[in-house]
């Protein structure tokens, strides 16, 4: 699966300024420093977390795209440093379990 | 922001006491300290420290000492991820001239492995102001991470907005600024009465604002 096929699965995509590499898996947390700790190179991140840090994190961990749960907003500069780092920003009003088993769905 | 912008920006707009409180390091206390002392500026010596939870709490010292100690425990606990500063940015340690002298070698705003519930005692213990942080933001604040506001001993609880949300009636309300830039100090800010700015006579001027 593509990082632009989360378009397919019903999230908005609100940076797109990326590479569109295959997704290795996913990745789901609230917690950044479990994020950072078990995140894998080339994953999604299916997160309430929709703040700058989280793109940070996320750069760090080399997550390939990012998902902000329950319609939660990005502000401007969260997407600014997601297009900095070349991360993909979706949005989703789903909540992060009903995200990540359509993701699930999609990588199978 | 330099020891002396925060202490000159906090001057022009009126302050009467100011707290540096860096994510999870004290290590420019001693300059913070400093610069206060310069222009008699009263101040407090602290940290926001960060829960396991992630939810990020004021611990507020009267005596540089004690809140050099209790800090570099928390530095301690946090999670060993160094800091990227191309990411991140630098974590520089300043002196009161503003020369760096070091870097903190972690990543600060990471979670130490202290949860919620021991850091709040932990923190009263060493004899600090205990006050969980912008309680009403849907990130790193007590409610968004935990939930709920645990029923627990703190001094006062922080909130963002002018109303405190539901259910946080037996703890005193104070705004702060959260100063991340200098432009953020003084942003917001509480008006209390007291004759010292220690922890024991804040404690006591916070229970007045119930």
């Amino acid at each position: 699966m593509k990082i632009s096929e989360l378009a397919e699965i019903g999230f908005t995509c609100l940076q797109n300024t990326f590479e569109d590499a295959e997704l290795t898996g996913g990745y789901t947390s609230d917690l950044l420093s479990d994020v950072m700790a078990n995140l894998k190179e080339g994953q999604v991140l299916i997160t309430l977390q929709a703040h700058k840090n989280t793109i940070a994190v996320a750069s760090l961990s080399g997550a390939a795209a990012v998902v902000f749960c329950h319609g939660r907003a990005a502000a401007d500069d969260v997407l600014e440093a997601a297009k900095a780092e070349g991360i993909a920003v979706f949005s989703t009003p789903d909540d992060q379990f009903e995200a990540t088993v359509k993701v699930a769905h999609a990588l199978a | 922001m330099s020891p002396r912008t925060i202490v000159a920006t906090a001057k022009k707009k009126g302050l009467d006491c100011i707290a540096l409180a860096d994510h999870g390091c004290v290590e420019n206390l001693p300059a913070f300290h400093d610069a206060c002392k310069e222009v008699g500026l009263p101040c407090l010596y602290g940290l926001e420290a960060t829960s396991t939870e992630e939810v990020h709490t004021l611990c507020l010292f009267d005596q540089l000492e004690s809140a050099l100690e209790f800090g570099r425990t928390i530095y301690d606990s946090i999670i060993d991820i160094p800091n990227d500063p191309d990411r991140f940015g630098d974590q520089p340690i300043v002196t009161v001239d503003n020369d760096i002298t070091g870097f903190a070698e972690k990543l600060l705003f990471a979670a130490t492995d202290i949860s919620f519930f021991d850091l709040v005692p932990m923190a009263l213990e060493a004899g600090a102001l205990c006050i969980p942080s912008h309680i009403d933001r849907d990130y790193s604040g007590a409610i968004a991470h935990i939930g709920f506001l645990p029923d627990l001993p703190y001094d006062a609880v922080e909130v963002i907005a002018k109303k405190p949300p539901r259910g946080v009636d037996k703890w005193p309300v104070v705004h702060f600024s959260d100063a991340h830039h200098p432009s953020h100090i003084g942003r917001r800010f509480t008006e209390i009465e007291t004759d010292a700015f220690t922890v024991s006579a804040l404690r006591e001027a916070f229970i007045r604002l119930l």
